[in-house]
């Protein structure tokens, strides 16, 4: 951390002097560069959460009849706010964006088998869509009789037009012999290869080519990039709220426009309050600890401590990271993945082609030795070169930059890269 | 028996050896000698309170009935000092709320401080490094409380035990299976869903949300309350089943609890699951909510297809944490979690082990659990003795006291029992019941659910009130209840009948 609490290198003013105390937590040995998986959660927001932890265990059913609600409304009502959504009906919280996804898959199944929807209707989604996302598009939609069409995106990518030329394509193939799109699923921010999608006009795009449907995952999306999901105009949009805006371990919104098909979601965990709307039916789930849908008030608190507040904190993310990304890659001689307007808070930096990344478990396998050797934690993207491409750049470190970050930790990463490769190591050696 | 000879041994070998150290020793020095006294003292003073605390448990207005021998004389040995004392108890339980009169621990469960403090240390590992903690830790985490529970329920395989947050959502697990037969032919519109009339609420839904929707039908059976006996419950879903099934209806699956939630009543699951088979039903599903850490738990003995237990509820852990069994068949290997993450496919134990990025730990402190009851004279199985025998007493007290009755016989009792309330209150319906429960709550600080009792055919209601019980309290007992919070409950309803109040004229 730099000297002077107050200052970041490049001289703003912009960082809380106890930031160090809020993330002491943090296991100092790491070089913690991986934000994006599971997130990150100041102290002043766990102690609060254990207020929360520790009411309930008070009198559990004191909570259950006065606290309980209330406090979840109160927190439906900030993220109305935080997304510019219309309505607080419109806002469910649930666990996380997995949970989301089922809500609306499982409606989607509903609709197949109640003849709504006739087998061989598809869902399209981008290839780069998030493992267990389309491990539920099997178990709602495929199993239901749907069909799946995925969108390949190209990576490296180097601007908006080269996505939305690729989504039109596979718009229209997906429409031939008048087979009907019941439901595009799009990813604001992909998780692998880390993408920012221009969605905006993805979802115009396909309301023009007659889509019925359009769910947006947005997974990073809260507190790393902005979200108005007016604007952006999709039926339903999905955002972790622990991995970019700093609540504990696990709490999401869904957002469902108003429209006759909101009442027809459900939690697929049905309890007492069913057919009473989603976010009534999401707001009691069977006894559980509710405590981390109720910090929000207390996060909105700790990042107006900040200059610019949430948006402050996304702004100084993203140009640190692609400062960073920037960096590395000089150093090891290689490239950004995206150009940086197509960066979040997260970049994709090119890993030396030596070292060998020749599938997904050569990357875990490394990411495991940067973890137990470097004591760096970043995940590492293998992707397939092209026919005929010359040295290829195979693998790529995803760097995430949240407020508790170093460049120190950017140092530590590139140095054990630099060792690896003078040191002749490819994957092919790493143990399994 | 064996623990109660091995309980007679320890205690002759440990009298024997202490009455050895009093003889002079070859040191012989004054500390040995000074140490040996301080123990002879605390041993005395600790039968002091144990007895102390049984004479507690009578109450001394009841009527001359003061039987200081009640508990049997085999039981007055005394304990190793390894065992938990009250204060420690106290001590664990400390942060519940001063002043209420906490008897619904059915409702929401409880967790001792030491559990507490387990769970915070698994939830900071995972804020210290979250990626290790995933790929290194959080797997072999479950693993180990899974293989902990397959043994205390006596499952044959570690395999047909996955840990779920709640019983609500293994009813959705179990009935959204039945959801997919439906939609894929296997089972055809009309064939039929059993369940008691008194199922809980959210399972009720869970069977409209899946089966109804998906075009199954539903068959009650109603259940007598008050009731007697085990044989009342047994004949009345005899009966049920087999009206069910008429005209050739084919029944795929009954839903029975162990216990039921409101009334409170042990139901003979055993007896139950037999019937099933014998009338052909498909698949059992026991919904055991309340059970582990309140009656025993065998299932191979019951025999079901699917049982499902909450761990928050009477087994002292944080909420929340429920085991769903589920007995090795090709069906099993078709249920599925309804939140659908990576590992979808890999069997329902596996998946369930991850649902997405969450806070898992409280399915990790099952060993710590193991460690706080095996603190306890007899281990889990002490403390649900001891909470049946106390909440038994509790209730006689109570119906004693207000001139009811229980309303189920106390071997039909868990660790929880059915009181009824006095006539007067006029309790006539669930808005009733649960503005008494407020009441109580805000205006006395007791804590227990009231369940309203319709009723039934034929009965006639109106305005005659007189001796109509329409209300139970249903207490629980757990380790940290005195009889104190029981008193306070009597006397709160004694007030209120004294003052004239009725349901009616409450807020």
């Amino acid at each position: 951390m730099a000297s002077d609490d107050h200052h970041i290198p490049n001289g703003s003013t912009t960082t809380p002097p106890d930031i160090q105390f809020e993330f002491a937590h943090h296991d100092p040995a790491i070089a913690r560069i991986n934000n994006g998986s599971f997130g990150s959660c100041p102290s002043s927001v766990i102690s609060a959460q254990q207020d929360w932890q520790l009411k309930w265990l008070q009198q559990p059913d004191d909570f259950y009849f006065n606290t309980l609600k209330p406090s979840i409304l109160k927190a439906r009502l900030i993220i109305r706010d935080l997304i510019n959504a219309d309505h607080v009906e419109e806002i469910s919280i649930v666990d996380n964006a997995t949970t989301a996804a089922a809500i609306v898959l499982q409606h989607v199944t509903w609709s197949f088998l109640s003849s709504q929807f006739q087998p061989g209707d598809a869902a399209i989604i981008l290839h780069y869509a998030y493992g267990a996302v389309k491990k539920s598009l099997q178990a709602y939609v495929a199993r239901a009789g749907g069909q799946i069409i995925e969108v390949k995106l190209p990576f490296p990518v180097n601007s908006d037009e080269e996505i939305i030329q690729e989504f039109r394509k596979a718009l229209e193939l997906g429409r031939m012999n008048g087979r009907k799109i019941r439901l595009a699923l799009i990813d604001h921010i992909t998780s692998m290869p880390s993408v920012v999608i221009p969605v905006k006009e993805l979802v115009k795009m396909c309301r023009e080519e007659d889509v019925d449907q359009i769910f947006v995952d947005g997974a990073h999306s809260i507190g790393c990039v902005d979200i108005d999901v007016k604007d952006i105009g999709a039926d339903y949009y999905t955002s972790n709220l622990h991995k970019w805006f700093f609540c504990p371990p696990a709490v999401a919104f869904l957002y469902c426009k108003k429209s006759d098909i909101l009442n027809q979601l459900h939690h697929p965990v049905v309890s007492h309050e069913y057919g009473n709307g989603l976010a009534i039916e999401s707001s009691w789930i069977g006894t559980r600890d509710y405590s981390a849908q109720l910090v929000v008030p207390e996060v909105m608190d700790f990042v107006n401590r900040f200059d610019g507040g949430i948006d402050g904190i996304k702004k100084r993310n993203h140009e640190k990271v692609v400062e960073m990304a920037i960096m590395l890659a000089k150093a090891w001689g290689t490239h950004l993945g995206v150009p940086p307007h197509m960066c979040s808070s997260m970049a994709m930096v090119g890993l030396p082609a030596c070292l060998g990344i020749f599938s997904h478990s050569d990357g875990l396998k490394l990411r495991a030795y940067l973890r137990d050797c470097f004591k760096v934690e970043v995940p590492i993207y293998h992707r397939e070169p092209e026919k005929g491409e010359d040295s290829p750049i195979t693998g790529y470190a995803r760097i995430s930059h949240q407020v508790y970050n170093t460049v120190e930790d950017y140092y530590k990463f590139r140095d054990a890269v630099n060792k690896l490769v003078n040191d002749g190591v490819t994957c092919a050696f790493l143990s399994d | 028996m064996n623990l109660y000879l091995l309980l007679l041994l320890v205690s002759f070998v440990s009298c024997h050896q202490h009455n050895q150290k009093l003889e002079p020793l070859a040191q012989g020095t004054p500390k040995r000698r000074r140490w040996v006294v301080e123990k002879r003292e605390k041993k005395k003073k600790k039968k002091k309170k144990k007895k102390k605390k049984r004479e507690q448990m009578e109450d001394p207005q009841a009527n001359g009935d003061h039987n200081h021998n009640h508990i049997p004389k085999k039981l007055k040995l005394s304990s190793p000092s390894s065992f938990i004392s009250d204060s420690e108890i106290r001590q664990e339980f400390a942060h519940h709320q001063l002043g209420i009169a906490r008897i619904n621990n059915g409702s929401f469960g409880s967790c001792p401080a030491s559990i507490i403090a387990a769970q915070k240390q698994w939830q900071l590992r995972f804020l210290q490094q979250p990626d290790d903690f995933f790929f290194n830790h959080l797997q072999n985490g479950i693993l180990r409380s899974r293989t902990l529970i397959t043994s205390l329920i006596n499952a044959d395989h570690v395999d047909e035990v996955s840990i779920v947050d709640n019983a609500t959502t293994a009813a959705a697990i179990v009935l959204q299976h039945v959801g997919w037969a439906f939609a894929e032919g296997r089972f055809q519109k009309g064939d039929a869903v059993v369940m008691l009339h008194c199922a809980f609420q959210a399972v009720k839904k869970s069977i409209e949300a899946y089966v109804t929707r998906a075009g199954g039908s539903v068959i009650v059976v109603q259940l007598p309350f008050p009731v007697h006996s085990d044989q009342e419950i047994i004949a009345e879903f005899r009966k049920g089943l087999a009206m069910g099934k008429a005209h050739g209806r084919k029944v795929r699956l009954a839903i029975i609890d162990h216990i039921t939630s409101m009334p409170c009543v042990v139901i003979p699951v055993r007896e139950l699951v037999q019937i099933c088979r014998e009338e052909g039903v498909e698949q059992v599903f026991v919904d055991a909510a309340h059970a582990i850490g309140s009656v025993h738990v065998d299932v191979k003995e019951i025999g079901a297809d699917f049982y499902v237990s909450n761990l928050h509820k009477w087994f002292f852990c944080p909420p929340s944490v429920a085991f769903l069994y589920c007995r090795k068949s090709p069906i099993a290997l078709d249920l599925h979690h309804p939140v659908v993450s990576h590992e979808y496919g890999n069997g329902l134990a596996i998946e369930s082990a991850w649902i997405g990025t969450r806070d898992y730990s409280s399915q990790l402190v099952v060993p710590d659990v193991l460690d706080f009851v095996n603190r306890f004279e007899g281990g889990i199985a002490g403390i649900r003795k001891r909470n049946h025998d106390a909440v038994v007493r509790m209730g006689e007290l109570l119906a004693r006291a207000w001139g009811t009755h229980l309303g189920s016989p106390p071997e039909m009792c868990p660790s929880m029992a059915m009181v009824g309330l006095p006539s007067s209150l006029r309790i006539s319906s669930d808005d009733d019941a649960l503005k008494l429960r407020t009441h109580l709550r805000d205006h006395f600080e007791v804590e227990v659910p009231i369940y309203y009792q319709a009723l039934k055919d034929g009965e006639i209601g109106g305005d005659n009130w007189d001796g109509r019980v329409a209300g139970y309290a249903r207490i629980s007992h757990q380790v940290y209840n005195t009889v104190d919070d029981y008193l306070k409950l009597r006397d709160a309803i004694n007030q209120l009948v004294k003052d004239g109040v009725t349901c009616n004229n409450l807020p």
